[in-house]
């Protein structure tokens, strides 16, 4: 088991979500989409250069911007 | 006693098809999130009774995070709530997502009817829901629908007498989440489906590598369509229509008239060599009409057939996420390319749909973006057809130089504007093929809605300017500002009625570049002022009510000073 943010997380690996370090702000809108801890998520992919990262919740697809992707961490083999 | 029938659902679930269905007043729709920006109202028969519908724009949650979602959240705190109905639009192929809302909207007591939309996609995806069972654990009515072909709207209205408070304790989202989990183990069932085509090219377009090299087909693939379709209704049915009907039968009816009397100049404008021009003689039967019609129509129609598609397929979330680098430096994140490609067509759509953006400072980016670096189709259809003459090198000039100002101006703004713009979190919708007869409904009223708006406008207007011009009250105008226009940008002074004219309509103002026999220079100059400089009034109107008084002037002193420099540099340095 390893502990990474979702930008290093390899595209097409799962993971379970350990800690979301953002304001309550943050926490709420990734909440009320779905995104909290203990969810499994999929990425999918990165755009490089501090672009966004995709990832899968659920049956949704998801972008989010790189600051908000390195304050997502997950626990992945 | 139902007062009012509020539709609220998360973004992108298909509400404003499903208020379409109930109202019968059209709205456009497409495949991403953040559509509807605005709240709109329609009526719906029940019995004997009329109720207001409102379709709201998609939230969440109930705790709000942009202005759109802001809008839909208090609304709903506008009346008592047992004096309204809400229709939870659901997409059935994301139950579990779209139930977080509807547990929230029932637990704070709202009647509430849960419509479960899109269900042919659903069983397309192989999603299975047992609707009885869904209806059994929420104690509230659950109707199955397919809003785009219609299936179960008629259901969906018998059935909103049903809904009724419900009371269900409050529970923290993280309890809530646990909730839905069980939920859908009981009433969800899904089939095991192979990755297909569609699939695999939602994937890749995603995916850094293929994603860029599908991004450029389908612009360049686009602009192409654009063009031939555009070019195609201009050669084969508006310019026969123009020279070989319109033409001689003006001729015919004008035939004794006095070439310099009031009239022939207000209707027929002045003749070139002894003939009408379209382009040129700029009269209200003449080159108004032909303007509209033949000149820009053409292109209005094919641009917002082809956006229209790119919209209802859902490709362009998958854009916003493949330059959310390049825009983030310039104080925006990937999303704001839609206002920007709804910004080509019209300033106005673009500017408004700025309210997906969360941030005042990105929203204040985004509009003066648009109203200085991005021509709608009407100034660019004329672009195309005076600049076009001289050579394709020069319309490519005028979008490179539109382009760079684009880069410079959101660099600058995004380092002097205090503040920092919030980052990126979408949802990525899947592909959907719209059925034809929507897409088709779609670009009727786009272009109907251009008709109604620019036809009256550029009548009117040819035939005041002609007023103006025929009395030479413009004159006293042209003495005042000829040094400035004549020695910074090199343009004959009689330019400067053209520039006023865009205020008016930038489309009527390169119009009345077309007569001055400018050089090619100098009409690269000219429209490429006009479309940095005031945006046309439609769009400040816009700009007021979207940003504020402040922000406005803030806005337009940039517009007068990018004019003036760019303008200059051009003259100077550039095309010396």
């Amino acid at each position: 088991m390893k502990k990474v943010s979702l930008v290093h997380l390899k595209p097409d690996h799962k993971g379970k979500i350990l800690e979301i370090m953002g304001g309550t702000g943050l926490q709420n809108r990734l909440m009320s989409m779905g995104i909290y801890v203990g969810k499994e998520i999929t990425k999918l992919s990165y755009i490089g250069l501090r672009g966004p990262v995709v990832i899968r919740v659920g049956r949704s697809v998801l972008a989010l911007g790189h600051g908000m992707a390195t304050k997502i961490i997950v626990e992945t083999e | 006693m139902i007062k009012k029938i509020y539709l609220i659902g998360n973004p992108n679930v298909g509400k404003s098809v499903v208020f379409s269905r109930l109202t019968g007043v059209h709205v456009i729709s497409s495949n991403y999130p953040g559509t509807t920006v605005e709240f709109i109202k329609g009526y719906l028969a029940l019995g004997d009774e009329k109720i207001e519908v409102v379709d709201l724009p998609g939230t969440y949650s109930l705790e709000p995070s942009s202005s759109a979602e802001k809008v839909a959240v208090s609304l709903l705190k506008e009346h008592p709530k047992n004096e309204i109905v809400i229709i939870n639009v659901i997409d059935s192929t994301n139950l579990e997502r779209n139930l977080l809302l509807t547990l929230q909207l029932i637990e704070e007591g709202f009647p509430t009817i849960a419509c479960l939309n899109m269900c042919d996609d659903a069983v397309h995806r192989g999603v299975h829901i047992d609707i009885k069972k869904l209806e059994e654990i929420l104690h509230i009515p659950v109707i199955s629908t397919c809003a785009v072909t219609g299936v179960g709207i008629k259901l969906l209205i018998e059935r909103i007498k049903d809904a009724a408070h419900v009371s269900r304790d409050k529970l923290p989202h993280e309890e809530r989440w646990k909730e839905i989990g069980r939920i859908i183990e009981q009433v969800q069932h899904l089939e095991h489906r192979h990755h297909r085509l569609r699939e695999m090219l939602e994937d890749a377009s995603v995916r850094p590598l293929t994603g860029f090299v599908m991004a450029s087909g389908v612009i360049y693939v686009s602009f192409r369509i654009v063009r031939f379709i555009g070019e195609s209704i201009i050669n084969k049915i508006t310019d026969p229509i123009f020279y070989g009907t319109i033409q001689p039968l003006l001729e015919k009816l004008t035939l004794h008239w006095q070439e310099k009397s009031f009239l022939f100049h207000l209707l027929i404008g002045d003749l070139v060599n002894g003939k009408i021009d379209f382009k040129q003689s700029l009269g209200v039967l003449t080159t108004a009409p032909y303007i509209e019609f033949g000149m820009v129509l053409p292109y209005v129609i094919s641009f917002y057939l082809v956006l229209s598609l790119l919209e209802d397929i859902g490709y362009l979330p998958r854009l916003a996420i493949l330059l959310d680098n390049l825009l983030h430096r310039l104080g925006l994140h990937g999303y704001a390319i839609i206002p920007v490609l709804l910004g080509f067509g019209c300033n106005v759509p673009g500017i408004l749909s700025t309210r997906v953006l969360e941030s005042k400072r990105e929203r204040f980016i985004a509009s003066t973006i648009i109203s200085i670096g991005v021509p709608c189709v009407p100034l660019q259809a004329m672009i195309v057809g005076l600049l076009g003459v001289f050579g394709g090198f020069y319309v490519g000039g005028v979008y490179l130089v539109l382009f760079c100002i684009i880069l410079i101006l959101g660099l600058i703004l995004n380092r002097v504007l205090p503040g920092y713009s919030p980052e990126f979190l979408i949802e990525i919708p899947p592909y959907r093929f719209p059925p034809l007869a929507i897409l088709a409904k779609k670009l009727y009223f786009r272009v109907q809605g251009f008709l109604f708006e620019a036809v009256p406008i550029v009548l009117i207007g040819v035939l005041v300017i002609n007023i103006l011009l025929y009395f030479k009250l413009f004159d006293i105008v042209t003495g005042i500002f000829a040094p400035v226009i004549h020695g910074l940008f090199d343009l004959p002074k009689e330019a400067i009625v053209a520039l006023a004219i865009g205020f008016l309509r930038k489309d009527v103002a390169v119009g009345m570049l077309a007569p001055l026999g400018l050089s090619a220079k100098q009409l690269f100059i000219a429209t490429t002022l006009l479309a940095i400089s005031f945006p046309c009034v439609a769009t400040f109107i816009v700009l007021w009510k979207e940003l504020g008084v402040k922000d406005l002037i803030k806005s337009t002193l940039i517009m007068i000073t990018i004019s003036i420099i760019v303008g200059t540099a051009l003259n100077f340095i550039i095309l010396r």
